[in-house]
């Protein structure tokens, strides 16, 4: 019974906040209010597919904004150079080739994920620098960045491209975990690295897999970002992002420890967020005061499932 | 022997700590029973028996580690009821435990004093410090320099740290696990020499030891245990290694195993030859035959799962060949010794064995989700199904067969390691302590599907520290002592003559 709460008490929180804030606030129940909250978190829903993914396997991946940073930069120049899809092509493959060469790096030394992708970060947004050659690079051709804007901010049954794109992603990432030998193999990974190194399993490989991954979505939001504003900015991605996207992955009830979890937890996390700052809004919470509360919930939601799981054990 | 460390004045004074009928029971096991003796100030008391004897429960019991489920502790004639080890350092038992427990980028001082640092108001009194420190070096003639980082001194000086922590505690006692264990032959005699410095100084000690040659060197009294009772409290004069050996093994080989095993005529599976690794494991060749059950006995730390890890590729080996019926085994990873029919089951279920939080049925299948798949994408029914089948092949007990497998019993997570070996149906198959902790129907159910595996034709390589189940179970002993095959041994079995092998004394096969 604990276990369920446990596990189902990020759903019951959602809703309840839902309901409350559908009471509460007339504007809440809107189609523009709801296609507002997806298209504020597009990015963060892509951030926080991989996190979930990467902390499953028990890991973290620190670099994905200074990755996201890089690709956007390259993925402008390489359409000013060699047109749309050859330039968003290299964009996703670049943000995967990032995370692959981390991925190697921290397996290959054995350093300890949480410092080793936070050196990488460093790494990736000084690579960012040089490929802006330290300042802004904008998509020169005009039609090209009309083309871009339809699809990105085009709305589609209502729902911007950009958003489509994410979500599209998320699902697909979802599916991976969940249904697909790989998602198997990452639980295993995550759950118990030696017992799965035993049992066959190239640990290794897995991991490096996981950092790529975590990589090519990174890639996906700098190829969006450049999509969206037609150029490349050195800080078009801050790291708070990351840390928004673990915090809501461990919220949605994915263990911090590895092994258990799934994507659509990191999606709810993410959907809470949002829920928590549109509500605060809509009620006309000062925005001074929504960043405290937002941080007290999360250690809240935290500190309850410490609570719940040390009364699972005893 | 008393009279060499002034213990005629002490045997004559009340002892230090008076154990009366203890015992103590681990859920169906029972570890100690109906155990009672004396130890006196200024002696060394060695405690000795094969794994799983009870020494170290004992040991525990006495540091407050443990407490007894019946039976009575007196320590400096008042009687005691430790519930914790600070209760017993306050009570003047200290125990140094198997591992060493010091911080190791501080000083020698600091973590001697580390729980009771002396200070001056907010800050540590180094003038205190240093002159309790020197009293301590003028009581154990302990020569390490007071500010060296305990990182940089070798083991045995470590130890040496941790006697003179026990010591600052005040300690009239110290309860000393396997202290020799991890210590290269130079650093034994150091260590030897700080027990007789401190046991001179009037400290009791009592020595946990699997080496009885030290123990014999060392001890005025020898207390053998067996299965959790005490067999006898005897003067070290009056031992020898044999005698110590008897004591420890019993006259009687009582088998709880039926028939006696035959040696196996198969063609052989796992050919391991000149097996190196340095500082490991010293020319292992061997040969394990379909059907056979080849047991690997030796004490803990002999190097058998040294050898297993190396064959599995799961650690580097120096030099040596592998070969799986014939064909060359190079494995970099147990991924490539799987492919090629080599599976093990590892010695900790929990820690190398089994993901707690994973579903039952996911870690019965963990070596082979890949097949049971198709284009990579699994299915769950299809998964389920054929765990159901291995679940009943082993006779695991379970609800639900997506409860994670860390709400099993010991002997039910142990049998999903077999059903995902026999998933594997390997050429070769290797269990590492596959009992341990497990209870007695899980055991029995355990040595019956190896029966069966090996009726099959898989080569089984057998390891354990149970030394009766070896001799049940194995048509083959191999015992291994300081990383080297020691004996060969076939059936029937010379219990006594297996035994003195695990402590480096060659016999004759007979």
């Amino acid at each position: 019974m604990i276990e369920k709460i446990r596990s189902y008490g990020i759903v019951g929180v959602f809703l309840g906040l839902f309901i409350v804030l559908a009471v509460s606030s007339s504007s809440f129940l809107s189609v523009r209010n709801a296609t507002n909250i997806l298209d504020q978190s597009a990015i963060l829903l892509i951030f926080a597919a991989t996190t979930t993914v990467s902390v499953i396997a028990g890991v973290f991946d620190l670099s994905i904004a200074a990755v996201a940073t890089a690709s956007a930069i390259l993925t402008v120049t390489s359409i000013n150079a060699f047109g749309i899809g050859p330039g968003i092509i290299l964009g996703l493959l670049f943000g995967t080739l990032l995370g692959a060469v981390t991925g190697f790096a921290i397996t290959s030394t054995n350093v300890n994920s949480f410092i080793g992708t936070l050196a990488a970060s460093f790494t990736y947004r000084g690579l960012g620098l040089i490929l802006a050659s330290g300042g802004l690079v904008t998509i020169a051709d005009r039609d090209v960045v009309d083309n871009l804007l339809a699809v990105t901010e085009g709305r589609y049954f209502g729902v911007k491209g950009a958003v489509w794109i994410a979500l599209v992603f998320v699902l697909l990432v979802g599916l991976m975990l969940s249904k697909t030998v790989f998602g198997r193999k990452i639980y295993a990974v995550g759950g118990n690295r030696e017992a799965a190194y035993l049992a066959g399993i190239r640990t290794t490989r897995v991991l490096i897999s996981v950092y790529a991954l975590s990589g090519f979505g990174a890639g996906l939001a700098g190829v969006i970002y450049a999509g969206r504003y037609a150029s490349g900015a050195t800080n078009a991605f801050s790291d708070t992002l990351v840390f928004t996207a673990i915090a809501a992955a461990v919220v949605g009830g994915v263990s911090i420890f590895g092994g258990s979890g799934a994507v659509w937890r990191g999606v709810l996390g993410v959907l809470t967020f949002a829920l928590i700052g549109n509500g605060l809004n809509l009620l006309g919470v000062d925005t001074t005061y929504q960043l405290t509360i937002l941080g007290l919930l999360i250690f809240l939601a935290v500190a309850a499932d410490q609570v719940f799981r040390r009364t699972a054990r005893t | 022997m008393n009279d060499q460390m002034g213990g005629g004045e002490s045997s004559a004074s009340p002892p230090v700590v008076s154990l009366r009928n203890l015992s103590k029971s681990f859920g169906a096991t029972r570890a100690v029973a109906d155990v009672s003796f004396d130890i006196h100030a200024g002696q060394v008391v060695g405690l000795v028996g094969e794994n799983g004897a009870g020494k170290s429960t004992v040991g525990k019991i006495i540091a407050g580690m443990h407490s007894p489920d019946s039976g009575r502790i007196i320590i400096n004639g008042a009687e005691r009821q430790l519930k914790s080890p600070f209760e017993g350092i306050r009570a003047g038992v200290s125990m140094m435990a198997q591992e060493i427990t010091l911080v190791p980028d501080r000083s020698v001082e600091e973590n001697i004093f580390l729980g009771d640092l002396p200070r001056r108001g907010p800050l540590p009194n180094r003038a205190e410090m240093r002159r309790r420190y020197d009293e301590l070096v003028e009581f154990t003639q302990f020569d390490l320099s007071p500010s060296a980082k305990v990182s940089s001194l070798r083991i045995a000086d470590q130890q040496k740290v941790e006697i003179m922590r026990t010591i600052s505690q005040q300690a009239k006692v110290v309860v000393m696990d396997e202290p020799s264990a991890a210590l290269t032959a130079d650093e034994v005699q150091r260590l030897h020499q700080s027990i007789r410095k401190i046991a001179a100084g009037g400290v009791a000690v009592l020595l946990i030891s699997h080496f009885l040659e030290e123990v014999l060197d060392l001890t005025n009294q020898v207390v053998v245990m067996r299965d959790g009772e005490l067999i006898r409290v005897s003067p070290t004069s009056e031992e020898t290694v044999d005698s110590l050996v008897s004591g420890m093994v019993g006259r009687t080989l009582v088998t709880e195993y039926g028939q006696t095993k035959e040696a196996s005529t198969g063609n052989v599976r796992l050919d391991v030859a000149r097996l190196n690794r340095t500082g490991m494991l010293h020319d292992i060749s061997f040969t394990v035959r379909a059907g056979e059950i080849l047991g690997l006995a030796g004490l803990i730390g002999s190097g058998r799962s040294e050898i297993a890890r190396a064959i599995l590729g799961a650690d580097p080996k120096d030099s040596g060949t592998i070969r799986v019926d014939g064909n060359e085994l190079r494995a970099r990873t147990p991924s490539d010794a799987i492919k090629r029919g080599v599976f093990m089951v590892p010695e900790n279920r929990k820690e190398q064995g089994l993901v707690l939080i994973g579903s039952i049925y996911s870690n019965l299948l963990m070596a082979s989700f890949s097949r049971l798949a198709t284009l990579g994408v699994t299915i769950v029914s299809k998964m389920k199904k054929q765990a159901q089948a291995l679940a009943k092949s082993v006779d695991l007990r379970f609800s639900d067969i997506s409860q994670p497998a860390g709400s099993l019993s010991g002997g039910n997570q142990q049998k999903i390691l077999f059903g995902r070996a026999i998933e594997i149906n390997p050429s070769v198959l290797i269990v590492d302590e596959p009992t341990r902790g497990v209870d007695i129907a899980a055991k029995r159910a355990i040595h019956g599907i190896l029966e069966e595996r090996a009726a099959e034709g898989t080569a089984v390589l057998f390891i354990s520290s149970e030394l009766e189940e070896v001799l049940g179970v194995c048509n083959r002993i191999l015992v291994v002592h300081g990383g080297r095959i020691e004996a060969e041994f076939y059936p029937p079995y010379n219990k006594e003559a297996v035994v003195s092998a695990f402590f480096g004394k060659k016999w004759k096969v007979q």
